[in-house]
């Protein structure tokens, strides 16, 4: 898998539109990371995602951007603003856990849409920071005067910028998973996995309730930010209207953690490939849809456009895809690793008996 | 303005450079033309085997914002097909259909879609709406791709490779406060305005700050709202208790119609002046067309204090030159399509694109340079009334700057007729755009 | 005065359609401890199939109304049977992304699909339109008071409904303890379906109402759902009675707050109504943890 990914901005398939595509696929990867060991690990929902990839994002455009007479931007180095915005938003996280955390369940969940909301508020009317309703501009990654934001040639071979951008957050998406998939395994992240599975007993067993959260805040809002600041830097642009720092996408990295895999390390990889793949797979080929039911140009006839048609696919695929695996990709693949154990054991002897898929909770109370 | 400020700044160098470039392949480009038949100069998007121009497309097919992207686009289409149908640009084709991509009004799909389609194109026919134009500026920059900006920010003006027609919002709102305040003589009128907390708004509040600084008006009142509201009720009570007279209004269709129906409800009646994208034929009638069934607001005694600010003609008024071959065209190549502005924006700025390709034919180089070369020189541009002529000089600024006031007439098929030909006021001259 | 009556009453008529919105949340949270983030495209598809039954097709108002809380209801009802029914037992998170795919889905399908078969005006054609109701100097929209009665008529046959049928006690005893329910014989299947199509149908009066003069089925609409999340939370998740409290609370905050904060406040910057409801949420929040009217679940290790 690593070496495909290293890979892959030589293969045949990496146009323009791919590399780019794959660029974003990754930074989901890297703030869907954040939210797992928040939710996934932790279990405690958080739909206020949004809100710290925005801190982000506007960190990396005020200590990396060009300021102006009504914007501040102080122009420094990518090494400097994208860690930065990492640890701007993991302070957030620190200072809003302690209450955020005292909720349950969807409690928090939806407390949580609130942080979106006040965030919109923020944003709007910080000019100095945010550039206010009219947004700013953000800066393209660039370390000294290396600019990742233009082709560049090293040993010969001229990069793409997007296969250059592709390459760091491949690079910082590596580290991120090595960081989460280390903790997992310390006292901390048992912990974690201890207060997700029954929170009293977890209590009881001597295990710091509060720390434990926040500690998982803090990461996620670290990884978040991070993530915020490689997004913005893409698309160049920010601004509180139209919604770009909305709930919806809040529920677009919570989609890509039930989706890949709920508590582990690939489940957010994988969920952001499927997420992030899927519309744009869609939206090239939704103008094959036979019987002229689709407009694919602006006078064409048909009764749906293809943006629409896209759409209404990808949700009716994310519902059958849950209800077919409710674990989410992750779960296909260990699933899939069964049926190969078991054909090898059986030396390619048809299998005596049908493939089992694991019984639902339905099944087992009738 | 900020967002200007910002801009100059931030590619003061990169348009410097593209400037400076223009002049070299400006003279290389004459001597060329003048040892006869040299070799075309190609780029992307060429194909010099069937002699077709391929362009990108970018707006929203889909989601909200399709109200406007689809007409707009239908109208691009319509001129490229009775152009191509006429024989093309000396026998080249254009084509958009090919590369017409959704963006939603969303600036990461903008940032995909433009990669998807910018290898295969000359140009960006059309860039709907400024937060997604902005998404893709700085590549547009870097890779001297000319962008039909089909947006009226003031952002644009001075960036070379933003090819705009029409005037930016700011001047817009700026020249409707002169009618009033000159034109009408109603220098003591109370006057407010409502805009939408967004980039769009702001540039309208910006020539309205002009305004202010000009004429020193009675200003009751600057408020503001959010897209999503659904209670327009605490806006209309705070313009009634200031007793504004005169409302501009910087929204789009669905809250204009929102407030201005709270206000006939509550019998708040001022005069509302709309900033052009305010208006639709959707808030007269169910489906915008003079067929459909009237809506509430179609009625004389709300529809009297409605008027309209613009820079193009109105659909239909054949005392323009190009009326009757634009209508033409419509009735051949979208005889569905209701009468729209957006629909004769696209067609106009399609017009506008077409005169850039024939200056860079002429000129032999169809490279992106040089694309962008004839584009700064093609000089004066004419669509025959239906949006003010406008003229490309390597010295940039705001293209057009003057200000048509219509009112609701039922009667014609857009249901607006110019009741004060385009003027330009004092405040509007005013306006700074850096760089101009 | 006049004013503040005003701003009250339309507080008011707002707080209506958050409570019937809340309503919906509540009643399937309640049967199944989801939260349906489908119930804002189920208020579209209302308001849409309204502007089509009555102004295309030509149906009297109340019939289209009728039919389209019909339709709503069934297209609730078949996904908790055709789809929920084969999760029982997942994770909530999983089942609250499925209903995320199905908003994904009508949000897309509902706009484009009806005004391609119909006009693409949208306009609902309420009867009301502009007219006005003057009491003692103050000016109501009879939208607005269409609003109140009908929210308040809704409330009352829900509430009547949930005491005194069947059904109700059926949903009650779901509600407290589904195995217990399901052991002493309470269909608590059919009890989930009965909850998706209550929540429909209740979704089609809010989205109609919001729709109305001077407003249009519009595919943003789904977003006012969004608005009335700070009202459920206020009220307490598992609680009709909270989720109509809350929805009142929330709609009055935010008219108030829309008209005197600019003016008497303007520091707290602009457009600051949006967030209000979500402070006070919060301020509640901090005393109350789980609401005006939820219960504390009680904890076993």
């Amino acid at each position: 898998m690593a070496a495909l990914m290293l890979w892959f901005p030589f293969s045949p398939m990496a146009t323009k539109f791919w590399l780019v595509t794959a660029v974003f696929i990754l930074i989901f990867a890297i703030g869907a990371l954040g939210l797992n060991v928040l939710t996934g690990y932790t279990g405690q929902v958080s739909l206020g995602h949004a809100f710290f990839i925005a801190v982000g994002a506007y960190t990396g455009a005020y200590l990396g951007g060009v300021g102006s007479r009504d914007i501040t931007g102080l122009g420094l180095s990518a090494a400097i603003w994208i860690p930065a915005a990492g640890v701007i938003a993991a302070l957030c996280g620190l200072i809003i856990g302690p209450t955020a955390l005292r909720l349950r369940g969807l409690y928090l969940g939806i407390v949580t849409i609130g942080l979106v909301f006040i965030g919109q508020h923020i944003w709007v009317n910080a000019p100095r920071i945010t550039g206010g309703p009219g947004g700013r501009t953000l800066p393209s990654i660039t370390f000294g005067s290396f600019d990742l934001g233009q082709d560049q040639t090293i040993a010969g071979i001229t990069f793409d910028s997007n296969a250059l951008n592709y390459y760091l957050c491949l690079f910082i998406l590596a580290a991120a998973m090595l960081f989460v998939w280390n903790l997992a395994r310390t006292r901390m992240g048992r912990a974690m996995q201890a207060v997700r599975e029954r929170e009293l007993a977890a209590n009881l067993m001597g295990i710091n309730l509060a720390r434990t959260k926040i500690t998982a805040f803090v990461i996620s809002s670290f990884l978040a930010g991070i993530a915020g600041a490689l997004y913005g830097s893409q698309i160049h642009f920010a601004a509180p209207n139209p919604q770009t720092w909305d709930l919806i996408l809040s529920i677009q990295f919570v989609a890509i953690i039930i989706v890949g895999g709920v508590g582990t390390v690939s489940g957010a990889l994988l969920g952001s490939i499927f997420i992030g793949a899927l519309p744009q797979i869609l939206n090239n080929y939704a103008g094959s849809i036979p019987f002229g039911l689709i407009q694919t140009t602006a006078g064409g006839g048909g009764y749906i456009s293809y943006g629409d048609a896209a759409a209404v696919v990808y949700g009716v695929l994310i519902i059958v895809f849950l209800i077919v695996e409710p674990r989410g990709l992750v779960g296909l693949a260990a699933r899939a690793r069964r049926l190969a154990a078991r054909y090898r054991s059986t030396r390619g002897a048809p299998p005596s008996v049908p493939s089992q898929r694991p019984a639902s909770a339905e099944e087992v109370v009738k | 303005m900020t967002v200007t400020d910002r801009l100059v700044r931030l590619r003061g160098l990169g348009a410097a450079a593209i400037i400076a470039g223009l002049a070299a392949c400006g003279t290389s480009g004459t001597s060329n033309t003048s040892s006869g038949a040299a070799a075309l100069k190609t780029g992307p998007g060429i194909d010099t085997a069937t002699k077709t121009i391929h362009l990108g497309v970018l707006t929203p097919l889909s989601g909200p914002v399709a109200v406007i992207g689809k007409p707009l686009t239908l109208g691009q289409e319509t001129f490229f097909q009775q152009l191509n149908d006429s024989g093309g640009i000396e026998g080249w084709k254009i084509d958009i259909k090919d590369h017409e991509k959704d963006t939603k009004y969303d600036p990461q799909t903008q940032v995909q879609q433009y990669n998807a389609v910018i290898d295969s194109v000359a140009f960006i026919a059309q860039s709907l709406g400024s937060p997604t134009t902005l998404a893709i500026q700085q590549l547009a920059d870097q890779g001297k791709v000319l962008i039909g900006a089909a947006t009226q920010s003031s952002s644009w003006v001075t960036d070379p490779v933003m090819a705009v027609i029409g005037n930016p919002y700011s001047i817009d709102i700026a020249n409707g406060i002169d009618w009033v305040v000159n034109k009408l003589g109603k220098k003591s009128a109370k006057i407010a305005i409502v805009y939408q907390n967004d980039e769009y708004g702001q540039d309208g509040l910006r020539g309205y700050k002009a305004a202010l600084d000009t004429y020193h008006f009675n200003d009751v009142g600057q408020l503001t709202y959010a897209a999503t509201d659904t209670s327009f009720t605490s806006q209309i009570q705070a313009l009634a208790t200031a007793g504004a007279e005169y409302v501009f209004l910087v929204a789009t269709p669905s809250p204009a119609g929102k407030l201005v129906g709270t206000g006939a409800a509550l019998k708040y009646l001022p005069n509302w002046v709309f900033q052009g994208p305010c208006w639709s034929g959707l808030l007269m009638t169910s489906d915008g067309s003079a067929t459909g069934k009237p809506t509430p607001l179609n009625n004389p005694a709300i529809t009297s204090h409605i008027n309209v600010l613009g820079f193009q003609a109105q659909w239909g008024d054949t005392s323009v030159p190009g009326m009757t071959k634009f209508l033409a065209d419509h009735d051949k190549y979208a005889p569905t399509q209701v009468p729209d502005p957006y629909y004769m924006y696209g067609y106009a700025e399609a017009e506008m694109e077409a005169a850039v390709l024939k200056k860079a034919i002429d000129s032999n180089d169809l490279s992106r340079q040089g694309i962008l070369t004839a584009k700064l020189n093609t000089g004066k541009i004419t669509f025959g009334g239906l949006t003010p002529d406008i003229n490309y000089t390597p010295q940039l600024g705001p293209v057009a700057e003057q200000t048509g006031i219509s009112a609701v007439d039922i009667t014609v098929p857009g249901f607006l007729k110019i009741i004060q030909a385009p003027f330009l006021g004092d405040a509007a001259k005013t306006l700074k755009f850096p760089a101009s | 005065m006049t004013e503040f009556l005003e701003f009250l009453f339309n507080g008011i008529a707002l707080g209506g359609i958050y409570a019937l919105i809340a309503l919906g949340f509540t009643v399937i949270y309640r049967a199944s401890s989801v939260i349906n983030f489908a119930q804002g495209s189920f208020l579209l598809l209302g308001a849409y199939l309204v502007a089509w039954l009555h102004v295309d097709k030509g149906l009297p108002f109340a019939v289209s109304v009728l039919i389209a809380i019909a339709v709503t209801a069934s297209v609730g009802a078949l996904f908790q049977i055709g789809v929920l029914r084969r999760v029982t037992g997942q994770q909530v998170f999983t089942i609250v992304m499925i209903t995320i795919g199905l908003n994904v889905v009508l949000t897309a399908l509902v706009p484009a699909a009806i005004s391609s078969i119909g006009q693409s005006g949208s306009d609902i054609g309420d009867p009301w339109g502009s007219s006005t109701l003057g009491i003692g100097g103050v000016t109501l929209t009879y939208v607005k008071v269409w609003t109140v009665i009908t929210t308040l008529f809704v409330l009352l046959l829900f509430f009547l409904f949930d005491r005194y049928s069947r059904y109700g006690l059926a949903m009650r005893a779901t509600a407290s303890d589904e195995e217990a329910a399901l052991a002493v014989g309470v269909p608590t299947r059919r009890v989930n379906a009965l909850a998706w199509g209550i929540a429909g149908a209740v979704a089609v009066v809010g989205g109609f109402f919001l729709a109305g003069f001077p407003s249009r089925a519009d595919p943003v609409l789904g977003l006012a759902s969004l608005r009335a999340f700070p009202a459920i939370i206020l009220g307490g998740l598992e609680s009709p009675t909270g989720a109509v409290v809350g929805g009142m609370i929330i709609g009055v905050v935010e008219e108030l707050t829309a008209g005197y904060q600019p003016n008497h406040a303007s520091w707290l910057g602009t457009n600051f109504y949006i967030v209000a409801p979500y402070l006070v949420m919060i301020l509640v929040l901090m005393v109350k943890p789980y609401g005006l009217f939820g219960q504390r679940p009680v904890e076993r290790a």
